[in-house]
């Protein structure tokens, strides 16, 4: 439609086209091109600059890190110090592993059964909702989306009391538990994904004699391995970074505490006097998100695109 | 417990089927009821959760609003003074409220700063743009990346004495800038780095919307004569406005409630209080140590009421500017 309208109004044009106007036209668009590059490499330095700027810092004595002019190159060489420090970094208080690796491990054991707990019952939630006939399914899915506007921060109050009065404070469960649940969004999105999945495979899967629960972990579960890691991946990376909820809860015993709240007490005992410590804190607690974002970036893109949703 | 439950099932309906009636029948029968049954259990997992841990603490944020709470001890409450309104008028009458509604609302235009230029970005990366991937991995980098960590990094970065940034502008010596210790500067450095890394979110969705846009039709606006200006105005906007109004949303009721960046610069509230957002000012009152927990409820249910007007207006307004395809 469009060529053939095209067509005729182009037979007519040419004798008001002239050469010169093609090639100013031409010149525009190398033009525009040029510019459109510059800004998105130049967005693309302002991300990365900050980066750059604390990674070289992390490699410099407390001298260097604290003068007054940035040196690229730093007068007294660069060193492995400030990573030394923080990695062994052990508070008067307790003794054993270094503050910053229990942290970490902490971290681990704090999130990855909530996240791959979760993930099932978000999933089996879903499967039921996207695949299962029951009464109740109509309103029960517009509560659990209703569930998803409720702001998280309004109900910190009620919770700290409640969780106060189990004894659930300076402990990790407010942090575990909830989770285990499953999460709305989650639910939402794989609810999406498995209603994609054409009926006829799960009427086949029943033809061979398997049952609900034989249906989601043969053919749904397999079916669905990358959206399943895309919300893993994005349930983990929300609970590794969380500050909030491990702000409120671990509040006394450095040796319960979290990766996040590990670093900021470090760099507060440390990091004023020692701004390459603090620094080489954060990289070493940026880094294994990185890495795992630069190793599944195709899944956590996805994840987010297709869900719309921050975890 | 499911697998426990999946088998008493089968056996109570399996016994009368196989004694009384005919097979074929109650047979059909019963799989719908066990479909019925474990339909709504697996369904309503994650809808217990919420009762336990969101439903009741929502109840309960309003009660406690109106109750005197002795430490975090709500066995010990009594009413509020002032006919259980004494927390409310505590709250609406305190200057450092306020002054947390003002200060959140001037760092929450970080929010859509980062909308409109995330806008600009994704448009320019929509174009026949070498490197994407890369590109875009890189824009979203911040996202991955933790809030203490980050902070701390621009925390370097905006140091009075030795951070870069007076150093690129020039304010060293007499007269640095001291960006994170007098109020005129503090809301601006942390709108600053709340820009750099909120913006990687709305690029991503922003790229998917425009990947949806409808060629044909920015052709046909083309052909009529529509520069790049108005076919951006008048033929993309519009199909990208569900979008836009996903992210305001979010992004305003996420603004609302910030708290982890302002709290790591400035644990005591920064210069001025400039540092106080409305959830700092709730997380200052649970653990102040003066019996302050029915007053931390009553700016939450306080919060609560401005998301609830935000979203409200927001939906009301986007029947007039967002164009819903299907």
């Amino acid at each position: 439609m469009t060529t053939e309208t095209l067509q005729p109004a182009v037979e007519q044009a040419p004798p008001a086209i002239t050469d010169a106007q093609i090639r100013r036209s031409k010149a525009k668009k190398i033009i525009s091109k040029v510019v459109i590059y510059a800004i998105l490499v130049l967005y693309a330095i302002i991300i990365l600059f900050p980066f750059f700027i604390v990674f070289i810092t992390s490699l410099k004595t407390a001298f260097d890190a604290s003068k007054s002019q940035f040196e690229w190159i730093p007068s007294e060489g660069y060193t492995f110090a400030a990573y030394g420090a923080v990695l062994t970094y052990l508070p008067p208080m307790i003794e054993g592993i270094p503050l910053i690796i229990r942290g970490f491990l902490n971290t681990l054991l704090y999130i990855l059964p909530p996240t791959l707990i979760g993930l099932t019952t978000s999933s089996i939630s879903a499967y039921a909702f996207a695949k299962l006939r029951f009464r109740a399914k109509k309103w029960m899915y517009a509560v659990l989306l209703a569930t998803m506007m409720i702001p998280g921060t309004i109900m910190i109050v009620p919770q700290y009391t409640i969780y106060d009065m189990i004894y659930w404070t300076e402990t990790p469960l407010p942090l575990m538990i909830p989770g285990m649940f499953g999460a709305a969004a989650c639910v939402f999105f794989m609810r999406q994904f498995y209603a994609g999945i054409p009926d006829s495979i799960i009427e086949a899967a029943k033809l061979d004699g398997l049952g609900f629960l034989g249906i989601f972990f043969w053919i749904m579960v397999p079916l669905s391995v990358p959206a399943l890691l895309a919300q893993g991946l994005l349930g983990f990376i929300g609970g590794y970074n969380d500050y909030l909820g491990p702000l409120l809860y671990l509040r006394s015993d450095p040796g319960i505490f979290s990766l996040q709240i590990a670093l900021r007490y470090i760099v507060d005992k440390r990091g004023i006097d020692e701004p390459n410590l603090s620094m080489a804190a954060s990289i070493v607690a940026l880094l294994p998100t990185l890495i795992i974002y630069f190793i599944c970036q195709k899944f956590f893109i996805e994840g987010i695109v297709t869900s719309g949703l921050k975890q | 417990m499911d697998t426990d439950f999946l088998l008493v099932s089968e056996g109570v309906a399996e016994g009368p089927s196989s004694a009384t009636v005919p097979l074929k029948p109650p047979r059909k029968k019963i799989k719908v009821n066990r479909e019925e049954i474990l339909g709504t259990l697996f369904a309503a997992i994650p809808l217990i959760g919420f009762m336990i841990f969101a439903f009741v603490p929502l109840i309960l944020a309003v009660v406690m609003a109106f109750l005197n709470v002795p430490g975090w001890d709500i066995g010990g409450a009594t009413l509020a003074d002032k006919g259980g309104f004494g927390n409310f008028i505590t709250v609406l009458t305190d200057p450092l409220f306020w002054d947390s509604v003002v200060n959140t609302l001037i760092l929450g235009t970080s929010t859509l700063i980062s909308q409109f230029f995330a806008l600009f970005i994704a448009y320019f990366l929509s174009k026949d743009i070498k490197g994407r991937g890369v590109l875009r991995i890189i824009y979203f980098m911040p996202y991955v990346c933790s809030v203490v960590a980050v902070t701390l990094m621009w925390q370097y970065m905006f140091n009075t004495n030795y951070g870069i940034i007076n150093q690129m502008l020039g304010k060293t010596g007499d007269n640095a800038i001291d960006w994170l210790g007098s109020s005129d500067y503090f809301s601006l450095a942390v709108i600053i780095m709340s820009v750099w890394s909120g913006m990687g979110y709305g690029i991503l969705l922003y790229s998917a919307a425009l990947t949806n846009v409808n060629q044909s039709l920015v052709e046909a606006a083309r052909i009529d004569g529509a520069g790049a200006v108005r076919v951006f105005w008048n033929v993309i906007l519009p199909t990208i406005s569900p979008t836009s109004l996903y992210l305001l949303i979010m992004g305003v009721i996420g603004a609302l409630q910030s708290f982890s960046v302002t709290q790591i610069l400035a644990s005591g509230g920064g210069p001025n209080n400039d540092g106080v957002t409305i959830v700092f000012y709730m997380y200052q009152r649970i653990f102040n140590g003066r019996n302050t927990m029915g007053v931390a409820s009553a700016a939450a249910c306080v919060l609560a009421v401005m998301i609830l007007f935000v979203t409200m207006l927001q939906f009301l307004g986007s029947r007039r500017w967002v164009k819903y395809d299907n």
